[in-house]
């Protein structure tokens, strides 16, 4: 393989994952109310993911409540036993599974790829239709999240992905028209930061 | 070269398993240390109370580890499930890498940029939290309470360019599930069950319709 798409795979990764990895630290800072600095940044940097993390935590711990070691202690037991499943599953029965993928991939590489295509689309159309559908049901009537407080506005997140979009085909034009090609590795981080401005002044708008 | 292959797979699986294992005993020690350190128990009648939780959490995780490995191949696979925030970090990150490499499916190619691309934002993510700590323990509160209102969009933001990128590759076999789980999710949310019809949840259902939407076109020879 040329080292130069390894070496470009670095630089793009390296790029990408800094923005993202913001509401991560950001998540650190709720969980650690609760459950201390260490607990938190275990949680949320290893094995658990920010979307599930917190709302396991508030299946024991609800804001305003008098934290104990005991509401700690039971916490933690309730979030490490919900994260099992899947390094579980991994050490144990991955390596059979793919082999099966392997086997169908050598003898019909064409079914491999449009099952690949199937589960992609399939999370594609999960997640968009999700977020779409809330946005358009929560306009007008923001959704204030239990445990954080924080208000989700639907035209505040249908701006947001919309400006994704535009800004994605801006980057994409820019780079056939004047032949930027360097715009390649950027183009994603700069849509998700340019996103994420518009969401700010469009969230202003709207408190 | 198959033979160099599967020398690779080995290799990855012998690591994996091992390094998925410590992993394992390293957080389930957690809990443990805690409550020898603190000297408590945790409060064992909360976890009938909290079962209902744990078994879908359980089930959804083995959904994605089922789902997610012909996405993430075998490298990406176990340090994915090791590192965590597969779906709002990882998996972006890896697909963008393989849209900017442009590797064909099941290539060696795509299994070592997504790979190096999961190894690199693990580590990304780890000296962002350390430079991110430092403030957030001087400034906590300012930091949180400035960040927080945008916090429910870096999905959206990820997703609308993701979507752009990938919409030409993939749009003949995701313009049937989307269209789907769009009605599933507008029937839902009609029916005063939008929580439920949340991303977690949706994600299981698209990949669901899209399996069984993909087979009938591909039977069909449509694809």
């Amino acid at each position: 393989m040329d080292m130069s798409v390894i070496k470009e795979t670095v630089r793009n990764s390296a790029i990408f994952s800094i923005v993202p990895s913001i509401p991560i630290v950001i998540g650190i800072g709720i969980m650690m109310q609760y459950l201390g600095l260490g607990i938190s940044w275990i949680r949320l940097e290893v094995i658990g993911a920010l979307q599930y993390e917190i709302i396991a935590m508030n299946q024991v711990v609800t804001p305003g409540q008098v934290i104990t070691y005991v509401t700690v202690a039971t916490a933690l037991v309730i979030m490490t036993l919900s994260i099992l499943s899947g390094p579980v599953f991994n050490a144990i029965f991955y390596k059979r599974y793919q082999h099966r993928l392997a086997e169908l991939q050598q003898k019909n590489e064409h079914l491999m790829n449009t099952l690949t295509g199937a589960l992609l689309g399939g999370l594609f159309s999960g997640i968009l239709s999700a977020m779409l559908v809330a946005g358009i049901f929560t306009i007008g009537t923001p959704v204030v999240a239990k445990d954080t407080g924080v208000a989700t506005y639907g035209e505040v997140t249908l701006i947001t992905f919309f400006a994704s979009c535009l800004i994605m085909v801006g980057c994409g034009l820019c780079m056939k028209k004047f032949g930027w090609k360097w715009m390649e590795s950027y183009a994603l981080p700069i849509t998700i930061v340019g996103a994420l401005v518009a969401a700010y002044f469009a969230v202003a708008c709207f408190e | 070269m198959e033979n160099k292959r599967d020398q690779y797979n080995e290799e990855m699986h012998r690591l994996g398993r091992l390094f998925t294992w410590i992993a394992l005993g390293l957080i389930l020690m957690v809990p443990v240390c805690y409550c020898l350190t603190a000297g408590v128990m945790p409060l064992w009648s909360k976890l009938p109370e909290c079962l209902m939780f744990i078994l879908g959490y359980l089930a959804i995780g083995l959904v994605e580890a089922l789902s997610y490995a012909p996405l993430l191949g075998t490298g990406g696979q176990y340090l994915t499930f090791i590192t965590g925030n597969i779906s709002n970090l990882k998996l972006p990150c890896a697909l963008n890498s393989q849209a900017i490499a442009k590797v064909e499916d099941g290539s060696e190619e795509k299994e070592i940029v997504t790979t190096i691309s999961i190894a690199v934002c693990s580590i990304v993510t780890t000296l962002v939290i350390v430079l991110g700590l430092i403030p957030l323990a001087i400034f906590q509160e300012k930091i949180v309470n400035a960040l927080l209102p945008i916090s429910p969009y870096v999905v959206p933001a990820i997703f609308g360019g993701l979507t752009c990128v990938l919409a030409s590759r993939y749009l003949k076999i995701a313009a049937v599930p989307f269209v789907l789980c769009i009605l599933i999710c507008v029937i839902g949310n009609f029916a005063g069950m939008g929580a439920v019809f949340n991303q977690g949840t949706m994600i299981l259902v698209g990949m669901a319709v899209s399996g069984v939407t993909t087979t009938l076109l591909y039977r069909k020879g449509k694809l």
